[in-house]
This record gives C-alpha cells, sequence and structure tokens, in this order.
C-alpha cells in the first residue's frame, strides 16, 4: 500500500470521525429543548454540583443565611444585656472582712447612677435652704447586743434551708414632686417610715425653685415589711423611678455563726482550764488567751449581729425631685431620644457581632480558598498527567 | 446530520439561550466525536457529551467572548469532561480501543488505506491523536485549538504538523 497524500490521509481521517447513535443525538437534542434538566444518575460529586450552580443562585442564599445568622445573634445579644442576669457566689472566707456576698438582683426599672448630682449639690449652687438630720431612729433597732448573744438559732450548724435564707434587699425610689409639695411629702415619707417600723437613717430636705428643690431620705425599714413599705411610700407622689435588688447573705451568717459557736466553746474549754490551774503561771496563761478569745468572740458578734441586721432591715433610699422627669434616672417615658439610644446600641452590637462573624469566618473563608485552589492546582496536573 | 430542536415557546428565549442553541446545534456531533476519540468508549462518550453540554448550559451565562471563540470554550468543557471521566474511571490512555466500525471504512478500495489510518492512530501519543481529534474530527481551527488546550497558536500549529507527519510515517510503517 502506498504513502497517503496529505489530501487523502485527511479524507480517510474524516471518515474514521466517531459518529454518535441516532438515539443519542435525538435524546441530547430533547435534552436540549427542555433546557438540559439534571440528570440523577450522572455521577456529580458535592462539589461538582456546587460548581455547577451559578453564583447568583448561590450568593442570594448565603447572604441571607449571613443576615439572619447576624440578626438572630444580635438579637440574642441585644436580650442577654437587657435580661436580669442571676449571681451566685458563694465565699465563705470573706466573713472576716465582711465584702463578699451572695448576689441576687432583680432590676425592675433604670437604676439610676449613683453618682449622678445629688439635690444638696444642686442646692448649694442655688442657694437653696438645706435641712439635714441622721439617726432619726423610730424602733430602737440599733439596741445592744446581750452578752450571751451567740446568734440566731436558725443559722446554726449550718442547717438552713430554703425558708431561712439570710437575705438583705435595698431599694431605691424616686418621686417627682412639685417644689411647693416637698415638705408635705417629706413628712408623709417619715410618717410612712414610722407607720412600718422603720429608721430613717438620714435625711436632708431643700427648698427653692423646681429642678433645686428636693429631699433624699436613707431608711432602714424591717425587711418584712418591705413591700408595704415600698407601697406607702410609692403612694406619696408621682413614682419616677424604683429600683428593688437582692443579695443573699446567708453563707456569710451561717459562717459568723459557727465560728462564734466554736469560740464559745473554746472559752468553756479555757475556764474549765482556769479552774483546774494548780500554778500562777499556768493560771495567767490562761487568763490571757481567755481575754483573746473573748475578744474574738466579740468581734464575731459585731459580725454576726451585723449581718442579721442587714438580713432584718433593709436599705431603702428615697428621693423627692422637683423639675422634668427626663431629668431623673432614666424613669420617664420612652421618646425619640431613648428610641435612637436604642437604634445606637444595637447598631453597636450589630457591627459587634458583625465583626466577630468576621473574625470567624475570615480565616475560614482564607482556608476554603486555599483548599479550593489546591484542589484546582491536582485537578488540572491530574488532567495533565491523564494524556500523558 | 439533520438536528432537530422542540423547543416549547413559554417565554422569549434570551439572547444567552439562542446563543447556545446555534453552538449545540453546531458543536453536538463535533463534541462527542472528539470526546470518543478521547474515551474510546461509545457510551461513555455519550455520558460525557451529555455531561459536557450540560455544564456548558448551566455555566454559558459564565462565557466571555473576549477570551475567546465559543467553541473553544466548548470543547474545553468537553476536554476536562472527559479527562475526568478518564481520572475516575482510571483507564486513562491505556484503555484498549474499541474496535473500528468497519462500514466507516467506506468502499472496499479505501478499506485497507482506512484500516491502516485507524492503526496508525492507534500508536500515537495520546496528546497527539487528541491534537488530530481536534482538528480533523472536531474541525477546529488552530487558534481554538490552542485555546482549547492552552498553547500559544503556532506551537498548536507545530504540535499538529508533527502529529501529522508521525501520523503518515506509522502509516507508512502499516504499509
Amino acid at each position: 500500500m502506498e504513502t497517503p497524500r496529505d489530501d487523502q490521509l485527511i479524507a480517510d481521517l474524516q471518515a474514521l470521525r466517531p459518529a454518535p447513535r441516532p438515539e443519542f443525538a435525538a435524546e441530547l437534542d430533547q435534552r436540549a429543548a427542555a433546557g438540559f434538566p439534571r440528570r440523577t444518575h450522572w455521577r456529580w460529586t458535592p462539589f461538582e454540583r456546587l460548581r455547577s450552580m451559578q453564583p447568583r443562585k448561590l450568593l442570594i442564599p448565603a447572604g441571607g443565611v449571613a443576615i439572619l445568622a447576624i440578626a438572630v445573634t444580635t438579637a440574642l445579644v441585644a436580650m442577654q444585656d437587657t435580661q436580669p442576669q442571676p449571681r451566685l457566689n458563694i465565699d465563705r472566707g470573706a466573713i472576716h472582712d465582711g465584702g463578699a456576698r451572695n448576689h441576687s438582683c432583680c432590676e425592675f426599672e433604670r437604676l439610676a447612677p449613683a453618682h449622678q448630682p445629688g439635690p444638696e449639690a444642686a442646692s448649694e449652687e442655688a442657694g437653696g435652704s438645706v435641712t439635714e438630720s441622721s439617726g432619726t431612729s423610730s424602733a430602737g433597732a440599733a439596741a445592744s447586743v446581750p452578752e450571751n448573744y451567740d446568734g440566731n438559732a436558725q443559722y446554726r450548724n449550718g442547717s438552713t434551708n430554703l425558708n431561712n435564707r439570710a437575705v438583705e434587699r435595698n431599694a431605691e425610689l424616686v418621686l417627682g414632686a412639685a417644689p411647693a409639695d416637698v415638705a408635705e411629702d417629706s413628712s408623709k415619707v417619715f410618717e410612712a417610715v414610722h407607720a412600718h417600723d422603720g429608721i430613717v437613717m438620714r435625711s436632708s430636705t431643700r427648698e427653692g425653685e423646681a429642678g433645686v428643690a428636693g429631699a433624699r431620705f436613707e431608711l432602714l425599714i424591717p425587711s418584712a415589711k418591705l413591700g408595704d413599705a415600698l407601697a406607702a411610700l410609692s403612694a406619696i407622689d408621682e413614682v419616677r423611678s424604683r429600683h428593688e435588688a437582692t443579695d443573699d447573705i446567708t453563707a456569710p451568717t451561717v459562717a459568723a455563726g459557727e465560728l462564734l459557736q466554736d469560740s464559745k466553746a473554746r472559752i468553756d474549754s479555757l475556764l474549765a482550764q482556769l479552774e483546774t490551774a494548780e500554778t500562777e503561771s499556768e493560771r495567767e496563761a490562761v487568763e490571757a488567751e481567755l481575754a483573746q478569745e473573748r475578744r474574738h468572740r466579740s468581734h464575731l458578734r459585731a459580725q454576726l449581729q451585723q449581718l442579721e441586721r442587714r438580713a432584718d432591715y433593709s436599705r431603702v433610699l428615697v428621693r423627692i425631685e422637683t423639675g422634668a422627669a427626663e431629668e431623673s434616672s432614666g424613669g420617664g417615658a420612652w421618646g425619640v431620644g431613648d428610641a435612637l439610644d436604642d437604634a445606637g446600641k444595637i447598631l453597636a452590637v450589630a457591627a459587634a457581632v458583625s465583626v466577630v462573624a468576621l473574625a470567624i469566618l475570615g480565616p475560614i473563608a482564607l482556608i476554603a480558598l486555599l483548599a479550593w485552589l489546591a484542589h484546582r492546582a491536582w485537578v488540572r496536573r491530574e488532567r495533565r498527567r491523564v494524556l500523558s | 446530520m439533520e438536528q432537530t430542536l422542540i423547543a416549547e415557546a413559554k417565554d422569549a428565549p434570551r439572547a444567552g439561550d439562542l446563543a447556545f442553541e446555534r453552538l449545540y446545534r453546531s458543536s453536538r456531533d463535533d463534541v462527542y466525536a472528539y470526546v470518543a476519540s478521547l474515551l474510546r468508549d461509545a457510551p461513555a462518550a455519550e455520558e460525557v457529551t451529555a455531561a459536557a453540554f450540560e455544564r456548558a448550559y448551566r455555566k454559558r451565562n459564565r462565557f466571555d467572548p473576549e477570551r475567546g471563540e465559543p467553541r473553544a470554550w466548548l470543547f474545553g468543557i468537553a476536554r476536562n469532561a472527559a479527562l475526568d471521566e478518564l481520572r475516575r474511571r482510571g483507564r486513562q490512555a491505556e484503555l484498549a480501543a474499541e474496535p473500528a466500525d468497519v462500514e466507516s471504512f467506506g468502499a472496499p478500495e479505501d478499506h485497507e488505506r482506512r484500516l491502516a489510518v485507524s492503526a496508525a492512530l492507534e500508536r500515537l501519543d495520546p496528546g497527539e491523536r487528541e491534537l488530530i481529534a481536534l482538528k480533523f474530527f472536531a474541525g477546529l481551527a488552530n487558534a481554538e485549538i490552542a485555546q482549547v488546550l492552552g498553547l500559544s497558536e503556532s506551537n498548536a500549529g507545530t504540535k499538529l504538523h508533527r502529529a501529522m507527519t508521525k501520523l503518515r510515517e506509522a502509516c507508512d510503517g502499516n504499509a
């Protein structure tokens, strides 16, 4: 056979060209007319399926999911910020400095800032008259503790239960009044305190114009009567804000009672040793130890008394303010300013959530990009290798 | 071959759809011929051809005319699909060729010569066989071949020339 010429070789090649079966061609035509519907039997990997999707179709649901996730997270964070946070922190050793307590706090309304300029400061500037008094007691609550006092029996031996918990309560009440009504309202405060066996620890009243005139009362109210007392105080005038908080001081109270019991037992033991002391030096040593232990017992007794007083009496701060309600501690009607504040907070939270989401998604996206690039390079290399 | 598309005229087709339809009509048999020459397995060639058109249809809006000819773009997709199929099956180029369709060898006087050309094709490297398939089975221009294979046009022409020379020599060897 002779070597084919170029044109003949080309003609032969074209004659050898594979042709599709008519059935396959017809089926493919139908699929083309139908817009190539997806075939379930074709072995596409999930990655290939993902790749086959148009980016726009992927972006819309992905963006929607991202926005939804950010919105939900923002709402959750915002709700956490506004919900009361129950806390429990037991520290028995804190009894010695009286610092740590168990906390259980519920905020019912916004609490005025503690450092908010009081009416006293305002009156100094305005030259208003100020009347102050302190330590007015209506019930003699600060009675002296008997020498043989060894703590409330309900806390002894750590045998407390839910009904015997020592809970310290605090409340703050801001009343709004006209300047002319401040004196009358102050009198009603005293009456209400006396009616509920409370103590006025400190009080001050100011006369003057609106915004200057006002009064401030630091009260101790028997905890059992706190609810009634607050109701009575709230009825005096317009309530601008009311805040109540509770601190569980059971643990330090129980600890103080136990220590007091131990100290009493130690003193009894020392007294017994004193009776049996035979020498003068032995007797002096026991007496010195006894004196020290008695001082220790006095200290513990004072601590326990203080803790029990905190549980028995609730501290109540009552302020009578004059002037616009908006100037009080956030107790006014919700207005445009509050709305802007809230919107700003929500935007700040949303921005914070977005930053956190970006911090999480950024590295993931980078890893995904690198993985995709590596996969693409590997696929290209493999494709080249197939034909090599 | 007569090609018929049964299109339901629910909505007026968009320009991209019409262009793709034209591309499909003009390239269906060429794509199949090219894929079949790579895979040398008719059922697999049908699957891959259908998959290639499906992928191209899904990506039709991403085609950028400034980056090349539509046929080159389509054959690039078909090439990737065919190579992926070869990779997946692990058959690579060592795949035993299907027996040639004797009917395609034509008249008895051409039969022996075309049998020799077919045998010579089998002895070529897969890459060289692909070049010849792109040129003479798919009917691509050198510029389009270059785009499909990621080569320069002159390089593609040179490689094609070498492949043809080798094919001719192989035919001589058969003779």
